[in-house]
């Protein structure tokens, strides 16, 4: 009872504290929110005390690195929450989902027309690959990336479809109109041959896919394009944050 | 601005709100209910109750990355975009110049199945893949975690130890050094060679570089960005060599040139694995 009452007490007081803190540097500096910290001596580590803990700004979808900077086709989907850093493309009709890291800043990261990298996926490309090879990431025409895969410096032919939380690693390549199982590893350098179906960690040839599941692979390609459609058509070309903001920082008795 | 000026400010900001309020209408007839935006709300760095993540003034700490609770990151680390280190329950510490790379998860365990609860020690240098799990461990210095691995409870990976990609490794496993462990679950594959041990350290070094460009960018207030852009369209129909025959001299603008650090070098060494 004392130890909840104790707890409740240091909340209120730490949440009092941080908000006057807020209060006064926001009325001295718009954008940058600076918290007096009290360094703990605690070995090497010496905080900073302008190091921003919140930013309205949130996390920028398209981070320009040096004289690259990342392109979105006009009718690509690129949800909010994804971070394109580099040299990215982004050709027309493909679409990347929430929470995807697109990292070109050591090579280049494309992503082929009607392509679609999902969830949470991490494509990166890194200076040099294995085989030799450019070691940039190129995922061609009609490619379904599955969720949670993680691509590095690897090329994906035209028609493939990538399952869920596969791992490519450098220089491998994935011929076209194969198909890898969710959960498969390749390791670097490995080569899927064109229409068959590998899967396992590491990569295992399974079977030889049909004429028809091959048909269906652009298919599945195509839908998740009209999926991105109404994705798309729900964010307006300029948000409407800037009202928000403009309301906070009035409240807050800063010119706007 | 003049009164013009304002004029025209203020007439843009009614034709923006009444194409808002088109939306809006658009919304309601289409039955969906009419979506606020608000401001981001996402916390980069946030207390739970009392404890505090202590981050030293060299991290670049990616603006979507999520450090909560009791977590100290030493000089020169870096939280790559999407990291979750979520030192909640127990502590997490980071050493110096170790990146965890982006989509990660670092956890801790208040108890365990076994009883005793380890906070989770990285070490210096150490480099963890993308997207790795990262669950009450100890990862000592010069590690390598590979991308999508997994390291379940009470895990030690030694020094210049490497997890490859994709493993799972069990709970209590001891990874010895200079030996790569890999596989579901994971086992013993092959022991590291030297160059690889030291590309481990090399591949910490290139991230650290990295990510003071990251940061460098991340931190960036709107008109430098706005700058940068017109700069970046100005000058991308023309660049250095395109009039340099008519003794033009063009020169890129500094803000728009990568230090030479992160540019790869040129070697004549080959080595026979990949280069991180």
């Amino acid at each position: 009872m004392a130890t909840s009452l104790a707890r409740i007490s240091r909340r209120g007081i730490a949440y009092a504290l941080s908000s006057n803190l807020i209060r006064r540097s926001f009325a001295a500096e718009a954008v940058v929110l600076k918290t007096t910290e009290v360094p703990k001596p605690i070995s090497e580590v010496t905080p900073s005390p302008d190091r921003v803990k919140w930013d309205y700004r949130g996390q920028r979808q398209i981070i320009p690195l040096g004289q690259w900077l990342p392109k979105v086709a006009v009718d690509a989907y690129v949800a909010p929450n994804v971070v394109l850093a580099g040299q990215v493309t982004v050709w027309d009709g493909s679409s990347v989902w929430n929470g995807a890291v697109l990292r070109g800043d050591l090579n280049k990261i494309t992503l082929g027309f009607c392509s679609n990298v999902q969830e949470r996926c991490v494509v990166h490309a890194a200076w040099s690959s294995p085989t030799g090879l450019p070691a940039e990431t190129l995922i061609d025409r009609y490619v379904t990336v599955g969720a949670y895969s993680l691509l590095r410096s690897c090329t994906i032919e035209p028609e493939c479809i990538i399952g869920q939380h596969s791992i490519l690693m450098e220089g491998s390549l994935v011929e076209t109109r194969s198909i890898l199982e969710a959960g498969s590893v390749l390791p670097p350098g490995r080569r899927i041959p064109s229409g068959e179906l590998w899967g396992g960690n590491p990569a295992r040839f399974i079977r030889t896919l049909t004429n028809e599941e091959t048909l269906e692979i652009p298919k599945l390609a195509v839908a998740i394009n009209h999926l991105s459609g109404d994705y798309f058509s729900e964010y307006l070309p300029y948000s409407t944050v800037y009202l928000e903001v403009e309301k906070f920082k009035k409240s807050l008795g800063i010119a706007v | 601005m003049g009164t013009l000026g304002r004029v025209i400010y203020t007439v843009g900001n009614w034709i923006r709100g009444s194409g808002q309020a088109l939306d809006r209408v658009g919304s309601r007839l289409q039955g969906s209910p009419y979506f606020h935006e608000h401001i981001s709300r996402h916390r980069t760095l946030m207390n739970v109750f009392d404890k505090s993540p202590l981050v030293d003034k060299d991290v670049f700490v990616a603006p979507s990355a999520s450090v909560i609770g009791d977590v100290q990151i030493g000089k020169g680390s870096s939280i790559w975009y999407g990291v979750v280190l979520r030192g909640d329950v127990n502590n997490i510490s980071v050493g110096t110049g170790t990146n965890i790379q982006d989509n990660s998860l670092v956890h801790v365990a208040k108890t365990n199945i076994s009883g005793n609860v380890k906070p989770t020690i990285i070490g210096d240098n150490v480099t963890v893949g993308h997207s790795a799990v990262i669950h009450g461990c100890t990862v000592e210095d010069d590690s390598f975690v590979g991308m999508g691995a997994t390291l379940l409870d009470g895990v030690v990976v030694e020094k210049h130890a490497m997890v490859a990609a994709g493993a799972l490794v069990l709970q209590n496993t001891r990874i010895p050094s200079g030996e790569v462990w890999g596989g579901n679950p994971a086992k013993f594959m092959r022991k590291l060679t030297d160059e690889e041990i030291e590309y481990i350290s090399k591949s910490a070094e290139n991230y650290i570089n990295l990510a003071h460009i990251h940061a460098a960018e991340n931190t960036k207030s709107f008109d430098q960005i706005e700058v940068e852009r017109a700069l970046r369209k100005k000058y991308a129909n023309k660049d250095e060599d395109y009039d340099s025959m008519l003794g033009i001299v063009r020169e890129t603008p500094a803000s728009l040139v990568l230090p030479d650090n992160v540019l790869p070098e040129k070697t004549s060494v080959r080595v026979p694995t990949t280069h991180y």
